[in-house]
């Protein structure tokens, strides 16, 4: 039964984020990321990562895509791009499925094993987090201060900006 | 209970995934995004390497990244807007003043 859900969840987490990929509007590339990121906040949860599947939804899915969303409508940026750089691409493809021939079977033969019965709730999480990494915490406050004031100066209309 | 080579196997084919659209694609918003899912594929791998060892500082590392990528988003897209200002579009190939 498990094997079941977890085919089905992978293959929407695949397809989702080829469909970022293949689609020519970005907002359908960002209508396909939600998904992706839904999908991936299902899988911590199948991991019993049950704090960072719920941080997923609200910081990602919620905060982070309404602000990628908020800045295609506000560009409108309905129109198709130009041709994509299929030489690269191609290029990349190659370098991509060779590495895959090699890492693939390897991955496949060293971590076939069950995991451990690792409950990642709230609380455990959060002891550690106000514990041993409350330095970290604390630096990450600072960084997430800095991006705010940082957005707003590189964001903000400045007349040496305005050309047009 | 499922192996996990199964998780570690999917993430790195997501990395795949998100690195080809970073090279392929001109929209700079979708090459953001496309950096979104590699970084999610690397979140899955350290939840899944979490639960192999018993060990919940994969997680806290999971989290940390949510913080830089939250912060990154931010600036990213204010770099992105600011850009569009100037030269009035978000292609990758608009954007080669510095080219020699």
């Amino acid at each position: 039964m498990e094997e079941i859900i977890w085919y089905i969840i992978a293959g929407l987490t695949l397809a989702s984020a080829l469909g970022v990929l293949i689609m020519k509007k970005p907002l359908y590339s960002a209508f396909c990321l939600v998904l992706h990121l839904f999908m991936i906040a299902a899988l911590f949860a199948l991991l019993d990562a049950h704090f960072l599947a719920t941080a997923q939804i609200i910081v990602y899915a919620g905060a982070i895509m309404v602000l990628v969303v908020f800045v295609i409508m506000l560009l409108s940026l309905d129109g198709a791009e130009k041709k994509p750089s299929y030489f690269l691409g191609g290029l990349s493809l190659v370098a991509i499925f060779a590495l895959f021939k090699m890492l693939l079977p390897a991955l496949r033969d060293t971590f076939s094993v069950s995991g451990t019965n690792l409950q990642g709730d709230v609380k455990s999480i959060g002891l550690l987090l106000y514990t041993k990494y409350i330095y970290s915490f604390e630096v990450a406050s600072i960084l997430i201060m800095v991006a705010i004031v940082g957005a707003v100066i590189l964001a903000k209309r400045t007349k040496k900006n305005v050309t047009t | 209970m499922l192996p996990l080579s199964h998780y570690i196997v999917l993430a790195a084919i997501l990395f795949g995934v998100g690195a080809l659209g970073v090279m392929v694609r001109r929209n700079t918003i979708v090459v953001f995004m496309c950096i979104e899912i590699m970084l999610n594929a690397v979140n899955l791998t350290f939840v899944t390497f979490s639960k192999l060892h018993g060990n919940l500082e994969g997680q806290i590392g999971v989290f940390f990244v949510m913080v830089v990528a939250a912060a990154e988003a931010a600036v990213g897209l204010a770099i992105i807007i600011s850009v569009f200002r100037s030269i009035l579009s978000v292609e990758t190939t608009d954007s080669g003043e510095l080219k020699l």
